[in-house]
């Protein structure tokens, strides 16, 4: 017999064989997977709280391709630490706008009020069978809230071998994200200023770009054990502070320097805004494994975090899947905790930090932005799911997280409380 | 009777894997839905969504996925 | 009535019940257990249906009518035309490489691992009742030589896959997978991601699984580690060439293919089987996905 393609052929006799007109065609009858859930999020006292529903949907293209879309809302409103540390007397901060004013009481945190905001962003995904061995996946998310805009683009490709056993993956993910604040860009290090006077700021705009770079490995260890491997390497480049973020600068004797900047018509305000660096180079190790017990799952996975800004953190995570007759309970905890920024600081001190005559900041970068502080956060969180009919499921989810900045080089009187959120989730998926 | 046996099944995504010393139509054991690495995926990307705002550090698992004002 | 076995897993109903002696499973997508019922008593049905039609190895059936015809002219009914039709084309794309009336050589080879390698007198002597060129069919008709064999064992399993799967699409719109023994196929893609998990074992490791996805359409594998003769120092496969009745040489230990049906895997991965040291070479050709090992 000669080498040759006879694959039609065949397809043709089998045709004949089961009396139909194409064996191919009976295949195609893909539907859309539907996944949707809304979340609601609140860290009570009058802070931030979401409301955030999201729809996700993905289904089989021919060829083996495959397309997947995600469409997700987030409504926050409340109010965030704006930077200043609690003081023993009553402060008062000038709005971004530089309209206007509000205060915080004596002993209480600063909070910025007029934090509220919508987003939308929209994600796709496109897989594409390249080989028998081997896939592409292009994607592309954007994001829009009122006053920042996020472009992304990236590109995947993963390659079996060993047998299929073993899957190399490599990823290349790019970002393009601008900021607009309300009131525009404050300028760095620079004194706020009293409500009502020009206010120091920028342009109107400042931008980022994000660069990541991922190679992973995922192996199949035995029957029930999954574990994969990746490192991934990305680069901040731009502007990266937060604008609405200031710092205290105190005196000698650590209360606020009213009249540091009297040079400013900052009033008696005694704060500077934060100035981080402009790049940051980021790194992650991050390894996952699915472990199938007799009749329940194990999911781990832990990270370790390293950056130039000297933040380092580890990160566990250990979901249980408890199966029982059909539904199942899922209990979570997760475990994270982090290292300062190097340029975090709780406060500049007038006379060091901030010269005493010009009033100019003196070191290179600072910020109390909370999240760069030394921290730990532990989350504890229960998820019940029920098969609902033959295509769907509905699940519930509680989680309840806490966030304690750990510095022990918190000054006096400058209470940082413990962050105590709830979220609380329903999901519904079905097959459309 | 026929040794060679392709068998058994249940849908594991994503990637390939090898495993050693099971007899494959034993048990179904492996790649359940709940098997899949990226199983609970609106999960997932809400509770990345929400670390990344309240934590310094973020990424690991891919590359990608939206830039966020909350942080 | 075959006995069957019905077992809930964990996000799939098991059915499970052995015929033509091989283990045959069936993984169904679906949460109702009296659909499960339904569809695990449809398929085992219908399975043993086909093997009583077309087993080699009974007595009351229309193979052995036709291969006990003595010469005489035999009248066949539609399935069983269809399925000579199918031979008789695979017959002549393959060149005589398939050929429904090899099995007779059975009769010179026995595959037990052994160097129990025939007397070639012996081999030419059957050869003369072997060939489907030496057959007369035409309308529904079929007329053979005295000790001629016919054997639909070669597509018997691969069809009732297709035949149940054809079944079972009417009775569910959700993923089933049918197993026979190796020959597998599904009816859709699973609900979510799509995937069944298949498990091929890999011949010559002991004990060594390899896992892939099937999405849709089926798998078929042809070869056997376990079914050889070697003789100075040639390792003679199980896979006999019709045209010479002497197997194979240096085919691959086992091919699995996919393919959208199960007949069409299966034919593909017997032919291959036949090509010898050429498979992995007609695989390609044929732009197929496949395994070989």
């Amino acid at each position: 017999m000669q080498l040759k393609k006879i694959k039609g052929q065949i397809s043709l006799a089998a045709c004949a064989l089961l009396q139909v007109t194409s064996p191919t065609a009976q295949a195609e009858d893909n539907q859309w997977d539907v996944d949707s859930a809304v979340l609601f999020y609140s860290e009570g006292d009058g802070r931030v709280s979401a409301f955030e529903p999201a729809i996700y949907a993905g289904r089989d293209l021919e060829d083996g391709d495959r397309i997947d879309l995600r469409v997700v809302v987030d409504a926050l409103t409340g109010a965030s630490p704006n930077g200043a540390h609690a003081s023993s007397v009553a402060q008062t901060f000038t709005t971004p706008s530089g309209n206007s004013s509000y205060t915080t009481k004596a002993g209480e945190t600063p909070l910025d009020e007029t934090f509220r905001d919508t987003r939308v962003s929209l994600g796709a995904d496109w897989t594409m069978e390249m080989d028998r061995l081997s896939r592409l996946a292009l994607g592309a998310n954007f994001s829009k809230e009122y006053d920042y805009t996020s472009l992304g683009i990236s590109a995947s490709y993963a390659h079996d071998f060993n047998n299929r056993n073993t899957t190399l993956t490599t990823s290349l993910g790019f970002n393009s994200d601008s900021i607009s604040p309300e009131g525009s860009i404050p300028s760095e290090f620079m004194p706020m200023v009293n409500k009502g006077f020009a206010q120091n700021r920028e342009s109107d705009t400042e931008t980022k770009t994000i660069t990541d770079f991922l190679v992973g490995i995922t192996q199949i260890v035995d029957r029930k054990t999954i574990v994969q491997l990746n490192y991934s390497f990305g680069i901040t480049d731009g502007y990266q502070n937060d604008p609405f973020k200031i710092i205290t600068v105190v005196d000698a004797a650590g209360l606020p320097a009213t009249g540091a900047f009297d040079a400013f018509n900052t009033g008696d305000l005694p704060y500077v805004y934060e100035k981080r660096p402009d790049s940051r180079q980021r790194q992650n190790l991050y390894v996952k494994t699915v472990r199938h017990l007799e009749e329940d799952v194990i999911n781990f996975s832990y990270r370790y975090y390293w950056d130039d800004w000297d933040i380092n953190s580890h990160t566990f995570d250990l979901k249980y899947r408890y199966q029982m007759e059909s539904s199942y309970l899922q209990p979570h905890i997760r475990y994270y905790m982090q290292s300062a920024a190097e340029f975090h600081t709780h406060n500049l001190a007038l006379g060091t930090d901030v010269n005493q005559t010009t009033g100019k900041v003196q070191v290179d970068y600072a910020s109390n932005d909370y999240r760069l502080a030394e921290s730990e956060t532990l989350t504890l969180g229960l998820k019940y799911g029920i098969p609902m009919g033959d295509n769907s499921e509905l699940s519930m989810r509680a989680e309840i997280i806490s966030q304690a900045v750990t510095d022990d080089n918190v000054p006096a009187g400058e209470e940082i409380p413990d962050l105590d959120a709830v979220i609380l989730q329903v999901n519904y998926s079905f097959v459309w | 009777m026929r040794i060679i046996c392709l068998l058994f099944a249940i849908g594991i995504s994503g990637t390939g894997c090898s495993s050693m010393g099971v007899e494959p139509w034993e048990r179904d054991l492996l790649a359940k839905k709940s098997m899949r690495l990226n199983a609970d995926y609106l999960d997932n990307y809400y509770d990345e969504h929400i670390y990344f705002s309240k934590e310094a550090t973020s990424g690991g698992q891919g590359v990608g996925g939206g830039g966020c004002g909350c942080n | 009535m075959t006995e069957t076995r019905l077992k809930k897993e964990q996000d799939c109903w098991r059915g499970s019940f052995e015929v033509m002696a091989s283990p045959c499973e069936i993984l169904m997508e679906v949460d109702d257990q009296s659909l499960a019922e339904n569809i695990l008593k449809a398929v085992s049905a219908e399975a043993k249906r086909i093997e009583q039609k077309f087993s080699r190895y009974r007595d009351n059936n229309i193979i052995f009518k036709i291969n006990n015809a003595s010469g005489k002219t035999i009248s066949v009914d539609d399935e069983t035309t269809r399925l000579i039709d199918f031979s008789d084309n695979l017959y002549r794309m393959s060149e005589g490489l398939f050929d429904i009336t090899s099995g007779v050589l059975r009769k010179a080879w026995k595959f037990d691992g052994s160097d129990n390698v025939p007397e070639s007198e012996r081999v030419k002597k059957i050869l003369l009742t072997v060939g489907w060129n030496k057959v007369t069919w035409k309308d529904q008709q079929l007329k053979m030589k005295p000790g001629m064999e016919i054997d639909l064992g070669g597509v018997g399993k691969e069809y009732a896959v297709d035949r149940c799967i054809q079944i079972v699409r009417d009775m569910t719109a959700e993923s089933v997978l049918v197993n026979f023994g190796g020959d597998l196929a599904t009816t859709c893609p699973r609900r979510r991601n799509g995937f069944w998990s298949v498990g091929r074992l890999i011949t010559g490791k002991e004990h060594s699984v390899a896992l892939f996805q099937l999405r849709k359409g089926a798998i078929a594998t042809s070869g056997d580690a376990h079914r050889y003769l070697i003789k100075d120092g040639i390792r003679y496969s199980h896979v006999l060439n019709p045209t010479t009745g002497w197997p194979v040489i240096g085919a691959p230990h086992t091919v699995s293919i996919t393919a959208p049906t199960c007949i069409e895997a299966g034919m593909l991965s017997t032919l291959a089987m036949l090509q010898g040291e050429k498979a992995e070479q007609f695989l390609k050709l044929q732009e197929v996905d496949y395994w070989i090992d």
